[in-house]
């Protein structure tokens, strides 16, 4: 098998952890892939450079922000100084510019596996009760807003307690219509406009990771129930489960959409109601979850770039437990000074 | 398939629903009588066994065999 170099970003493996560490693991278990992996960092504390064994060599980025000359000019450099076939964003402020210029990349010589722009869209609030209706399942009753007094309105339509969503991040709970104001003008504030209020529905927060082709089939999935999250509602205990109405919504929301590259849908499950809550269009961090149960999407996103064979055993066991642990690694200087002053390590 | 025939079910009494991922723990009695609701047997036949299989099984064996069926449809289980 010959050498694929890709690189994967999001290697913070902090207390609120990038996906990134965990894509870069489950390439590395995938033994008939020959894959060396770069690391792509935006600080020189970033846990995946001092990785080596998951990690094979690091780079320092410039922020997404920076635009996309940066942004090409980086990868070109990596590209041509020490090759460079494939990369993987794995975060949310990273996947406006990956797909925006995803052509530009390709045309680069490297692959880059993320939803259209059009897809990307339709992970906006505002965009999920169209998304719910095509996968047949329920939106909790949500309403638009973008002024206090739209926001008095809906609070009123729907009745407290409310959540109070900002269109791609932050959401928080209110209980009264002047708690529901303070979220609205602190969100806005902090993400800007529309909002969502929506009904808080009962039931169990269940989460999907998967991989879509862009053709309508899905190159794995896998279902899990979140049993224990950090303070910062990150997942520290799971259990895999197969609940057929998620995993029924989830393959529609494939096919109809043509979805293209990972996604982790989030749902409330209230016996056989299915709500939508999220879609992210990218790996979770959880997702060597799926990897440890024997379906490595990173590996088959790869493939499937390369037009290699798929792995397609998509079959999984319920109840297979993830524990996520902390852990330390000691090393010398040699690599923080390699980052700080040459940016690469 | 049934809710109740897709319960991983072990000797122990560890009940794990793999449609929500909660997981419960049963006694020997609510095991055995969760073992025969999953071969399709109803409630008074659970009744009638569990009185010839246990000596001294109080009269009001068939009203706890009913309480268990009651909770298993609280947690959505039948």
């Amino acid at each position: 098998m010959y050498e694929i170099k890709v690189a994967v970003s999001g290697i913070n493996a902090v207390d609120n952890p990038g996906p990134g560490v965990g894509v870069a693991r489950s390439l590395k278990e995938d033994k008939e892939l020959n894959v060396t992996v770069y690391g792509l960092a935006y600080d020189a504390m970033e846990p995946g450079i001092y990785m080596d064994w998951v990690i094979d060599k690091s780079f320092i980025m410039s922020y997404p922000s920076g635009g996309r000359d940066a942004l090409l000019e980086r990868l070109g450099y990596i590209k041509n100084r020490h090759g460079l076939d494939m990369i993987i964003p794995n975060l949310d402020s990273e996947l406006p510019i990956y797909t925006k210029y995803a052509n530009e990349i390709e045309e680069m010589g490297i692959k880059v596996y993320v939803p259209t722009e059009s897809q990307y869209k339709l992970r906006g609030k505002d965009k999920l009760e169209e998304v719910a209706k095509n996968m047949d399942i329920d939106l909790p009753k949500s309403k638009v807003v973008t002024s206090a007094q739209e926001v008095m309105e809906a609070v009123e339509d729907i009745g407290l307690p409310v959540m109070v969503k900002g269109a791609y991040y932050k959401a928080e709970k209110a209980y009264t219509t002047q708690e529901a104001l303070n979220h609205f003008h602190k969100i806005a504030a902090e993400w800007g406009y529309p909002l969502i209020i929506q009904k808080v529905v009962k039931g169990e927060e269940m989460n999907i990771v998967g991989v879509g082709d862009g053709e309508g089939n899905t190159l794995g999935k896998l279902g899990i129930k979140k049993l224990w999250v950090t303070s910062q509602g990150k997942i520290w205990t799971g259990v895999t489960i197969k609940n057929d109405a998620m995993l029924k919504a989830v393959n529609k929301f494939i096919e109809f959409y043509k979805w293209k590259g990972p996604f982790e849908l989030e749902c409330m499950v209230d016996k056989g109601n299915v709500y939508l809550i999220e879609i992210n269009p990218r790996f979770p961090a959880w997702s060597y979850f799926a990897t440890g149960c024997g379906i490595n999407l990173p590996s088959n996103l790869v493939r499937k770039a390369f037009g290699l064979s798929l792995n397609m055993n998509n079959d999984y066991e319920a109840g297979k437990l993830f524990v996520r642990y902390t852990y330390e690694t000691i090393t010398d200087m040699t690599a923080f000074q390699n980052v700080i002053s040459k940016g690469e390590n | 398939m049934d809710r109740l025939q897709k319960l991983a079910v072990n000797s122990e009494g560890f009940v794990f629903d793999p449609t929500t991922g909660d997981s419960f723990t049963a006694n020997s009695t609510g095991l055995f009588i969760l073992n025969r609701l999953r071969e399709g047997k109803s409630a008074d036949e659970i009744a009638e066994e569990l009185k010839k299989d246990f000596e001294n099984a109080p009269e009001e064996v068939s009203k706890d065999v009913s309480d268990f069926v009651t909770h298993l449809h609280t947690y959505n289980l039948m």
